[in-house]
């Protein structure tokens, strides 16, 4: 099909390209041919591409269906075999816990390794089969895979930011600061700032803008966040110093029980 | 860290001849030791006795020379506050290598107690039908409270049990249950969690063992025994929702309670106690300032109504703080329910029930000065938690078709 475009493309060219008759030329003639040249490069473009774009998408939606097989086999072969049963007696009480059953999490990244599988084949196939569109491989394709990259870096920069922010908004109001809220805000917009700045530079949209509106905003946030942290917990801080200067051999796993005022009997919760 | 062969002999006795009873001493301080070898000799003056402790008292133990004591030693672990999973995997190798008849487990603190424990634990298990003696301790009101909060309660509605300390440090096993022990215990230490707490009444609820506790009376407690409670309350409640989900096929299976036999829940008769308002002020503020901070939590796990009661709890004054028994059954179920069905994080999960642990903690103190026995209120909060504990089934089964 390629191949037939061209020749036909080829066969109007020549002609078209130069002017039959200079008496005749006038400015509907000329924009005529500008306008023939114009659809013949994008239509030599289009061609270029097309095998590329298909090859993409045909990679895309084979290993996407490939990727749902796998899945559903798992997704049987796992709940035939107990396999949950399994990592739950040999996983024990602690550690990781994912908010999934294992055999959900084996199921979906098996799916998910084969539309990522996909996406590669398909950008190197598109890439391939490009290689010869000048301009456009410099510029689009390119920046098409660093658009990936910068979406991942962006999800798992969002999904740390709320965890970091959640544990660290817990652990504040456990230690009963009373900035804890905005302790935990300052985290998460330290860790989207980075995230941000992070994706940016791997754009390379705004180069050492970037870089510099960066550094400025997160010494920016780590100051503010010292000197509040700093001026509201002075008390704290020295209470912890001067206990730890009193009690110089206590480790930090054993804290006296709460101290009560009148009462003969302290209370201790274990 | 539990090794394949971790039993080295400090004597020359035969390692089969039969001994009557096996005494582990788990995290017993050295200065102790004297006064627990003294106890058990003048117990068991005719039995048989092996003594095992680890490595770094058994230095010590030599020096207390009695004919019918027999001293190993054991790796030493980790168990600085309770019983850990590598201490009953211990238990049962020795038990197993010297044939013992029965088990007694002493923990931390146990040097404190009375001969006639002693003997009380190891003769429940060695001339009656018990499989797991527990030990009984006759602490202040305002003592054992995360006990008397969530692990009493939970364990007595859901694995019917009456013993008032499922986390005792001090028990009593037969061989049988040691082996369960050992066999639950193992599939932690096979993946490096041997400092995990274990659930001996739940395994014998499980197994259908005999279980009676034993009055120890009042054990001795440092100032400095402490420990903390940001760590140890997620520490235990986690494991305590790991085991309870583990063990969901049997407690969702309704059971009806013996009835209490004994008066030993009487005890603790009003005792003159301080000034409530001042005792709970701190509490209150870590309750307050948690409901004012970790709402977006709270409401990923608990239901509206929960919320509405917490949203007045926040606003009441010191003097008329009281957290409805019902309110905290089902707080804990609804976190319970979230660790089961990983609503979020299990470390965040957990770090958000302690303030709420402080706000009942609080609303206990507040009862118990205003007359009431603590006792009589904790009976209260286990009551509680068996009337709701239709309401965890229910969500335990239909998670998402369950509206309460």
């Amino acid at each position: 099909m390629q191949n037939v475009l061209a020749t036909m493309l080829a066969l109007d060219t020549p002609q078209g390209a130069q002017p039959l008759n200079a008496d005749n030329t006038s400015i509907w003639t000329q924009m005529s041919e500008a306008l023939h040249q114009s659809l013949y490069r994008v239509l030599s473009l289009l061609i270029a591409i097309l095998p590329g774009i298909l090859a993409f998408v045909a990679a895309i939606v084979v290993l996407t269906l490939i990727g749902m097989l796998l899945s559903a086999l798992l997704r049987r072969g796992l709940t035939a075999a107990k396999f949950d049963d399994h990592v739950a007696r040999g996983r024990g009480s602690v550690g990781w816990s994912p908010t999934v059953s294992p055999t959900v999490l084996v199921a979906r990244i098996s799916f998910w390794a084969c539309v990522v599988l996909g996406l590669i084949i398909g950008v190197s196939a598109f890439d391939a089969s490009y290689a010869t569109a000048a301009n456009f491989t410099h510029s689009l394709l390119p920046f098409l895979t660093r658009v990936v990259g910068a979406a991942l870096l962006l999800i798992a920069g969002t999904l740390s930011a709320r965890f970091l922010a959640r544990s660290v908004l817990i652990a504040a109001v456990n230690a009963q600061l009373q900035y804890a809220r905005f302790l935990s805000l300052g985290v998460k917009w330290l860790m989207l700032v980075l995230t941000a700045a992070m994706a940016l530079d791997h754009l390379q949209i705004g180069g050492h803008v970037v870089e510099l509106a960066f550094g400025i905003l997160f010494g920016g946030i780590v100051l503010t966040l010292a000197l509040a942290v700093g001026l509201g917990s002075r008390d704290l801080v020295s209470r912890s110093l001067e206990s730890h200067a009193e009690h110089p051999s206590e480790s930090g796993f054993a804290i006296p029980p709460t101290p009560t005022a009148g009462s003969s009997e302290p209370i201790r919760h274990f | 860290m539990v090794t394949a062969n971790p039993i080295s002999e400090n004597t020359a006795c035969s390692a089969r001849s039969g001994a009557g009873l096996l005494v582990l001493l788990v995290g017993i301080p050295s200065d102790q030791l004297e006064s627990v070898l003294a106890n058990l000799a003048s117990c068991f003056p005719m039995k048989e006795l092996i003594v095992a402790s680890h490595d770094a008292i058994s230095d010590a133990l030599p020096a207390f020379s009695h004919r019918s004591i027999r001293f190993v030693t054991t790796p030493a672990t980790n168990a600085s506050w309770t019983l850990t999973a590598d201490d009953f995997v211990n238990a049962w190798q020795l038990a197993e290598k010297h044939d013992a008849h029965a088990i007694l487990m002493l923990g931390p603190g146990s040097g404190t107690l009375h001969a006639s424990a002693l003997s009380g634990l190891a003769d429940s298990v060695i001339t009656t039908q018990t499989d797991l003696a527990v030990a009984y301790y006759d602490l202040p009101p305002h003592t054992g409270l995360v006990n008397s909060a969530i692990l009493y309660p939970l364990t007595r509605a859901l694995f019917d049990s009456r013993v008032r300390f499922p986390l005792a440090v001090d028990l009593g096993l037969s061989p049988r249950m040691a082996e369960r022990m050992a066999g639950a215990a193992r599939r932690f230490t096979q993946s490096n969690l041997g400092e995990t707490p274990l659930w001996p009444l739940n395994e014998a609820a499980v197994a259908r063992f005999n279980v009676d506790q034993f009055d120890v009376g009042s054990p001795h407690q440092t100032q400095s025994a402490g420990p903390d409670l940001n760590t140890i309350l997620p520490l235990v409640t986690g494991a305590l929702f790991s085991d309870i989900e583990a063990k969901a096929a049997f407690w969702q299976r309704f059971r009806s309670l013996p009835l209490e036999s004994d008066d030993i829940f009487n005890r603790n008769a009003q005792e003159p106690l301080g000034d409530a308002a001042a005792e709970i002020a701190p509490m209150l503020q870590a309750f307050r300032l948690a409901h004012t901070n970790l709402q977006e939590v709270w409401s990923l796990v608990l239901p509206p109504h929960s919320l509405l009661g917490l949203k007045r709890l926040a606003a009441a004054e010191a003097a008329t703080f009281c957290m409805p028994d019902s309110l905290w059954a089902r707080i804990v179920y609804d976190f319970l329910l979230a660790y089961r069905l990983r609503t979020i994080n299990r470390g965040h999960l957990l770090g958000a029930l302690i303030p709420l642990y402080l706000g009942w903690a609080a609303s206990h103190i507040n009862i118990t000065a205003s007359g009431v026995n603590a006792e009589s209120h904790i009976e209260a909060v286990a009551t509680a938690f068996e009337n709701e504990k239709t309401y965890l089934v229910s969500r335990w089964r239909w998670p998402d078709r369950f509206n309460p």
